[in-house]
């Protein structure tokens, strides 16, 4: 019965830094990753089967994935400001990442992973923020909460290429892309040809319901492992294929509950498994490297969000409050990182991980004082 | 009205006054809904959060139902059909009706209502027959909007 004891401390200890978090007005993401890297490999080590917390985790990336899937809109994202301003976020934020990469020595491959970290916001953090700080009746807001849709696409985007990628040799590269894209083609036509039968399904009042979620979610999960190809992006466009069963929305609220907890186990198991180390750490390569990422990362949001406040608001502060509202990253870093997996080196990891705690602290603070900071730009350019 | 859809938040709608005045009613995707009121030249808005049955009750407010209409009056609206408003109203029937008919009166020719039930004697009727003749005492209910409502008072019931 230890699955309980692991079960028990990944609960509590995410419970209180979780709540310490909210006391604090912080993002919790940080603090549930810091849960786990004090009780596990690297800590304390109080887990006794990782192996469990990290399946369990692992659903919980399912069930983001799935929910983000869900939320997929395209046809509100081809109006063409909403396309400039999500273009201007991804080329301006992920060259900056690709280059720093590429200048502090990583490959090619692990600048691109570096890259994807580094260009996408935490859309739990900036949206959350939006509405405690009282943003929502500002015009901006739209802008920020449609750039955080155009990032999903390019994150499943990333994901289907960076799985590709990493699944082997260069001349598997083609073929594992042809059985991903697939595998997307004959879920969204399933789905589609089902949506009648399924429907009313979703309307059952019993058991049923979420019974067919977890059987949908599970059943093309375990497909896409057998096929090689990554359950995540398959959740992705499984979410997206049910947002158009007509029932489906009613089961939204049970789904997200799910996707809270498992996805708090998520961060929790994903700190767990990160063992530090102290020399590496505290190099001063690895410490230059993070402040330069730091740096150019909240650079880089700034730039784009002046040039999307410049086109869509003709206005140079509040594009420069659009980049700080962008600051924040969190939950799609580590998830990038958590899927493209063991294949890439601890300094890369460990570099992520510093740099998504440190960015999601500064990054919430960002959005708290965005006007402040909008405001102290525009006076020091005048100046 | 401007309405944008805010995905991941909710929907918004926005209304600016003459005077650049700005309020804005978001119904976030928990089932809560943010009333903002930004007054023109003010730094920060003041926001407001209420429950789907407290927003029912402004709501009523700012439409008016509540001060126009009297007492035995409700009025129902659904989230998902945001313009359609139905008034269910209950009265009792007047002199001028007692020994007539629905039909005869032509209720719902002359002011758009419906006679969704009737109450005599302690017991109920669901969809009276067009036929049904009118006894002193009894209660009606009626459905319709609120001007067909008010009509149904000034021309049937003879009030002013």
């Amino acid at each position: 019965m230890t699955f309980l004891v692991d079960l028990a401390v990944v609960t509590v200890s995410c419970l209180a830094l979780g709540l310490a978090s909210k006391y604090l007005r912080q993002a919790a993401i940080p603090a549930y990753v810091i849960a786990g890297i004090i009780l596990g490999k690297g800590g304390f080590g109080l887990i006794t089967s990782y192996d469990f917390v990290e399946w369990l985790g692992k659903i919980g990336v399912i069930l983001l994935m799935f929910y983000i899937g869900h939320e997929f809109n395209l046809k509100g994202i081809r109006e063409p400001g909403r396309l400039f301003a999500g273009c201007t976020d991804f080329g301006v934020n992920f060259i900056a990442g690709l280059s720093l990469g590429l200048v502090i020595g990583l490959s090619l491959l692990e600048a691109f992973i570096l890259a994807s970290a580094v260009y996408i916001s935490s859309s739990a953090i900036v949206i959350s923020s939006l509405i405690e700080n009282k943003k929502l009746i500002y015009p901006e807001t739209e802008t920020v909460v449609w750039l955080m849709v155009f990032e999903d696409i390019i994150l499943a985007i990333l994901l289907v290429v960076l799985t590709s990628i990493m699944a082997g040799s260069l001349a598997m590269i083609p073929v594992s892309l042809a059985t991903t894209l697939l595998l997307i083609v004959f879920i969204l036509f399933l789905i589609r040809m089902l949506s009648n039968f399924i429907s009313p399904l979703f309307e059952r009042d019993d058991e049923i319901p979420i019974l067919l979620i977890f059987a949908l979610i599970f059943g093309f999960s375990a497909l896409a492992h057998l096929m090689s190809v990554s359950e995540v992006i398959v959740a992705f466009f499984l979410g997206s294929a049910l947002s158009g069963v007509k029932s489906f929305k009613m089961l939204l609220g049970a789904t997200i509950s799910f996707k809270n907890l498992f996805l708090t186990i998520f961060f929790f198991s994903f700190g767990m498994l990160f063992q530090f180390q102290f020399a590496t750490l505290f190099s001063a390569y690895f410490v230059l490297a993070l402040l330069a990422l730091i740096t150019l990362s909240i650079f880089g949001k700034f730039v784009s969000g002046a040039i999307i406040g410049k086109r869509l608001h003709r206005s140079l502060e509040t594009g420069l409050r659009v980049g700080a509202y962008m600051t924040p990253r969190g939950e799609f870093s580590i998830v990038l990182l958590a899927v493209v997996g063991p294949g890439i080196p601890e300094l890369l990891f460990s570099l992520v991980v510093a740099y998504v705690i440190i960015l999601s602290i500064i990054g919430s603070g960002f959005a708290k004082y965005s006007d402040r900071i909008a405001k102290a730009i525009i006076g020091g350019i005048n100046k | 009205m401007r309405i944008s859809e805010l995905p991941g938040i909710g929907t918004r709608y926005e209304i600016e006054s003459p005077k650049g005045d700005k309020v804005a009613v978001i119904f976030l995707e928990t089932g809560e809904i943010e009333l903002y009121v930004l007054e023109a030249g003010a730094e920060k808005p003041s926001v407001t959060r209420l429950t789907p049955e407290e927003a029912r009750r402004v709501g009523s407010v700012l439409t008016g139902a509540l001060l126009t209409i009297e007492h035995e009056d409700v009025e129902v609206s659904f989230s998902d059909i945001s313009d359609l408003r139905i008034n269910i109203h209950v009265c009792p029937v007047t002199k001028g009706m007692v020994g007539k008919s629905i039909e005869d009166l032509a209720i719902r020719k002359r002011t758009g209502v419906t006679i969704i039930a009737l109450s005599r004697r302690g017991r109920s009727i669901i969809s009276p027959p067009p036929d049904t003749v009118f006894e002193e005492g009894d209660l009606i209910v009626v459905i319709g909007e609120r001007e067909q409502i008010k009509a149904c008072a000034r021309e049937i019931l003879g009030q002013a």
